[in-house]
């Protein structure tokens, strides 16, 4: 009896030592919300149904689509991406609640690309993203007051700012269309606001303003804007609002006959969204916009060529396009964020990775990204483009122009900037 | 506190029938700690007044075991109200003074408790109206009262709810001596916050829809009664004339016929001004009925994204609004007599910085950055309410919450309440966490490796994520009940014996329940939330 209880008990410590040195050649233990040896708990909110989804229901299956690749090859040190999407419809108080959901119940590790300004602003003070330490990384808006390390400490911004955009356009208005009556129509809360006020310091003055309610916006408003547009003579128009009012806009204009030259924000000039809204997209044909990558459709691009060749694979059936690329490209900034935060994953260093590491990140845009201890700023810069009757885009001028700047006083310059190569079949294999 | 509907009146009504029909009557006046009881069907029933003439009424079973439930009601009208008022308010007409042994006297709530050997009891409080400072006197010698009766208690638990949760939460921090353990529920904030909320509700409301509404200054005696009661009148019929402007059509810019903004206000469709009151005001953006959050049926996709975060916040605001409005002008009346002069003080407030953050995530209900800006300027130009330093000062002096509490206390409260904010709870419990911490941070210093015990359980009870219903017509239908986490003190009867059980709990074993059978309670019970991480957003007149 005796012999026998010592050989049960030599057996068990001889599993639980292999056991162990399984686990330590493996996987480190770990505590931490969202991890376990084999998975790491992502979460995103974003509008998947509703008059604001068009276009942005795609960022989660294409972020998906890429992090299955990366199961697929092995993951991230072993652990698999599981992306878990909550569907906010663009609203607050939605948002609010997906993201408790994402945080209380299904317990996310971090939150990667949460989409909104309005929605992101609710949730961040509501939900307590900070004071939880909840790592957010990629936000998906351009609102340049969350470019504020102080109040968000764990949030990490990915889009250059309306504001940075619209120094840009004020630039390329300056090189490029100077003397001309100029018109504005902008959405009249944070996202136009932010831009106005770059307009202003810039010292761009518009002949032409015309704010707009987000919601109110519809043919008949948009009668209204041309007219206004149309007695005013303004012959360059900027456009600072989402796409469903551009296709508002310029489809009444094509209409009435007429025909300024356009300028898009970057947020406003998706084909496909048009595409989806009944509007032709014949209707940006020479239109100028801001772009901060390649075209969905420039396969010489390395990245765009490794995206769409994932997207063909694990996201069968979806149009590659802007949004697709976006949302493949988070996948694979947030892949790194979380090699470079090593083994032993925690949250915090996840954002002190973001925090050192996160500027040497591969991107698809071309811009830098402005990570450091002291910013929590993404991608700082756009190009100008011209866009085709397909929405297609072509650089301005043939080449990329990449402009950086600031959200602030900074000036505007031409960049040199080369960006890093994409990871050798897509897959980072930083640390 | 009560409810903008007749709910808990006709509860009270319905709670004195059941006790009628199931204990014997006994005498209603007795002499001062010396209860009248009457024992039937296993229960005693002891009532009685304690030194200052406040009824109360305990209720102890045959196989008592030694815990009673001492229960601390919320706020009552300390004036009675004309019937055209009471019938819009929910208020009754008179002055109530019944004693309240548990919510709402329910028997639903009370049965169960003495079916397991507690005790049960409650005061109605000599005065009503904002009666912190004497009730926990009250309740001090009615504690006595029934020691001394029922010689076999060993634990006293306190709980109540709105002004009766500050009374508990009070009564918490200045007698570990006399309970055991406490909970708070849907709490009152201590008054400078209370009166700055109804202030700011009520000016903002005058100031938009009808400059005739005094909103506080009232006279003293006869003269403020009639100002306090036909402000009431006045508030009620501007919210009405909102809600018939936007059930008439959403989109249109129309403004009450008593508003004398200017005419480039007028432009501004009038619901985004309600938004705007409710934001600087601190009421919550979801409501009885609606949630800001679904999108109403039909129409196109941008449409409904307007209905969605545009219009229906709107409806919330003003459901909400006219939940707080009637409590509003009592209370602003109430307090005013009893400080001896006006309390609420704008002079130095700036709304624009109060909703700096506010007014991104509810642009579409504001008609964007260009009309909130010129909402804002009419809040900035308009004439500020002054406050009597005296009244002010003698404000200061009555009871107020410290956080500091030596015995296990249980927090709990909607999240969309929109009379005591959640905020509230918030702010308790953030003292209580400034506390803990530096007894923690004492203790280390004194080589003490071993925490304190953390005596404070939050509980919310959050809303669901949608359930704003339409009608056949597509109207909003507000016929069913208010939904979970919203209205004032909106608790199940699940929830109050989920809360009576974790008081029993706290009180045997001298802390907190914690753990999984703290997670398998609140799931039974339903809607209550433990989340150490949840924090609900405080105003900043919180000191933010």
């Amino acid at each position: 009896m005796i012999g026998k209880t010592r050989r049960k008990r030599t057996w068990f410590v001889a599993a639980v030592l292999a056991t162990g040195s399984l686990l330590a050649t493996a996987l480190p233990a770990n505590a931490e919300t969202g991890v376990t040896s084999s998975e790491i708990k992502l979460g995103i909110t974003l509008p998947l149904t509703g008059a604001a989804s068009a276009g942005y229901n795609k960022i989660g299956n294409a972020m998906n689509a890429y992090f299955k690749y990366v199961n697929d090859n092995g993951g991230v040190y072993g652990r698999k991406i599981n992306l878990i999407q909550k569907n906010d419809e663009y609203s607050p108080q939605l948002a609010i609640a997906k993201t408790n959901e994402l945080i209380l119940k299904d317990k996310v590790f971090a939150l990667v690309g949460p989409l909104g300004t309005a929605t992101y602003t609710a949730v961040h003070k509501s939900v307590g993203i900070a004071r939880r330490g909840v790592p957010s990384l990629f936000l998906n808006t351009g609102f340049s007051g969350f470019a504020n390390k102080k109040n968000f400490p764990t949030s990490f911004t990915v889009l250059p700012s309306y504001a940075m955009e619209a120094k840009i356009v004020s630039q390329f208005i300056k090189e490029n269309l100077a003397g001309k009556k100029l018109g504005l129509v902008y959405q009249n809360d944070e996202f136009g606001i932010d831009a106005l006020g770059a307009f202003k310091a810039a010292g761009v003055k518009f002949d032409v303003t015309i704010p707009y309610t987000s919601g109110t916006q519809s043919p008949a408003t948009a009668q209204t804007w041309v007219s206004q547009l149309a007695a005013g003579g303004a012959q360059v128009v900027v456009f600072f609002g989402v796409t469903s009012a551009t296709g508002a806009l310029l489809g009444v204009a094509a209409a009435a006959k007429y025909a300024p030259q356009w300028i898009l924000g970057s947020v406003g000039s998706d084909p496909l969204t048009l595409r989806v809204l009944g509007v032709p997209t014949a209707v940006l044909n020479g239109a100028y916009t801001l772009a901060g990558n390649p075209s969905p459709n420039d396969t010489t691009d390395e990245y765009v060529k490794q995206f769409q060749e994932i997207n063909t694979k694990y996201n069968a059936g979806t149009a590659f396009d802007d949004y697709v690329l976006q949302g493949m490209n988070l996948g694979l900034m947030t892949v790194q964020a979380l090699r470079a935060a090593g083994q032993n994953l925690t949250r915090k260093k996840l954002i002190s990775a973001m925090e050192t590491k996160g500027s040497t990140f591969a991107s698809v845009a071309y811009s830098p990204l402005g990570y450091s201890k002291t910013s929590n700023v993404g991608h700082t810069g756009y190009y100008m483009a011209v866009m085709d009757a397909t929405g297609d885009r072509k650089p301005f001028g043939g080449s990329v122009v990449l402009y950086t700047t600031d959200s602030g006083s900074g000036p505007v310059v031409k960049s040199t900037f080369k960006r890093p190569a994409m990871p050798a079949k897509g897959l980072p294999t930083n640390s | 506190m009560r409810n903008f509907k007749f709910k808990r009146s006709l509860t009270l009504v319905t709670v004195s029938s059941l006790l009628s029909l199931t204990v014997v009557s006994i005498p209603t006046v007795a002499r001062a700690a010396d209860p009248a009881c009457q024992t039937a069907n296993f229960v005693t029933q002891c009532a009685g007044t304690t030194s200052d003439s406040a009824p109360y009424l305990m209720l102890v079973p045959a196989n008592f075991n030694g815990t009673v439930y001492l229960y601390s009601h919320g706020y009552r009208n300390n004036v009675p109200l004309p019937a055209s008022l009471a019938a819009i308010t929910g208020f009754p007409t008179t002055v109530v003074n019944a004693a309240e042994p548990v919510p709402g006297g329910s028997a639903a709530i009370y049965g169960p408790l003495l079916a397991k050997g507690y005790a049960v009891m409650g005061s109605g409080f000599s005065r009503q109206g904002w009666n912190a400072d004497d009730a926990i006197k009250t309740n001090v010698e009615l504690i006595g009262v029934f020691k001394k009766q029922f010689t076999k208690t060993k634990k006293v638990v306190a709980w109540g709810n709105s002004l009766g949760g500050f009374i508990t939460q009070a009564l918490a921090e200045k007698y570990p001596d006399l309970i055991s353990a406490a909970a708070p529920m849907c709490m009152a904030s201590d008054l400078p916050p209370l009166m700055t909320m109804a202030g700011d509700a009520l000016w903002g409301i005058k100031t938009f829809f009808d400059p005739t509404i005094k909103g506080g200054s009232y006279s003293a005696g006869a003269a403020g009664y009639a100002e306090a009661m036909g402000d009431l009148g006045k508030v009620f019929t501007a919210i009405g004339a909102m809600q018939a402007l936007i059930a008439a059509d959403p989109s249109a810019t129309k403004w009450p016929a008593t508003s004398k903004v200017p005419d480039a206000i007028k432009a501004i469709p009038s619901r985004s001004a309600l938004v705007l009151v409710a934001l600087v005001s601190g009421i919550p953006m979801q409501s009885a009925h609606f949630d800001s959050t679904t999108a109403p049926p039909g129409g196109t996709p941008t449409e409904k994204l307007g209905g969605q975060l545009a219009i229906y916040p709107s409806l919330a605001a003003l459901e909400n609004l006219a939940t707080a409005a009637a409590l509003g002008v009592l209370a602003t009346h109430d307090i005013e007599q009893q400080a001896g002069g006006a309390v609420f003080d704008n002079t130095a407030t700036d709304y624009a910085a109060r909703v700096s953050a506010e007014q991104f995530v509810w642009s579409s209900a504001l008609s964007g950055a260009t009309a909130t800006g010129a909402l804002l300027s009419v809040l900035a130009a308009s004439p500020r309410a002054k406050a009597d330093p005296a009244a002010v000062a003698k404000l200061k002096t009555l009871a107020s919450h410290s956080g500091k509490v030596e015995i296990p206390t249980i927090l709990f409260t909607g999240v969309a309440d929109p009379i005591t904010i959640a905020g509230n709870q918030q702010s308790v419990a953030d003292k209580y966490a400034a506390y803990y911490a530096e007894k923690w941070a004492a203790a280390k210093k004194e080589g003490i490796r071993v925490r304190p015990q953390n005596n404070q359980l939050v509980l919310w009870n959050l809303t669901p994520e949608k359930y704003t219903k339409f009608t056949a017509t597509g109207a909003p239908d507000t016929s069913g009940p208010a939904a979970t986490g919203t209205n004032h003190c909106n608790f199940t009867t699940s929830q109050y014996l989920a809360i009576a059980d974790l008081l029993a709990y706290a009180a045997e074993n001298g802390k907190n329940m914690s753990g999984g059978a703290l997670l398998t309670k609140l799931r039974k019970a339903k809607n209550m939330t433990y989340d150490r991480g949840y924090s609900a957003p405080k105003m900043k007149y919180y000191g933010e």
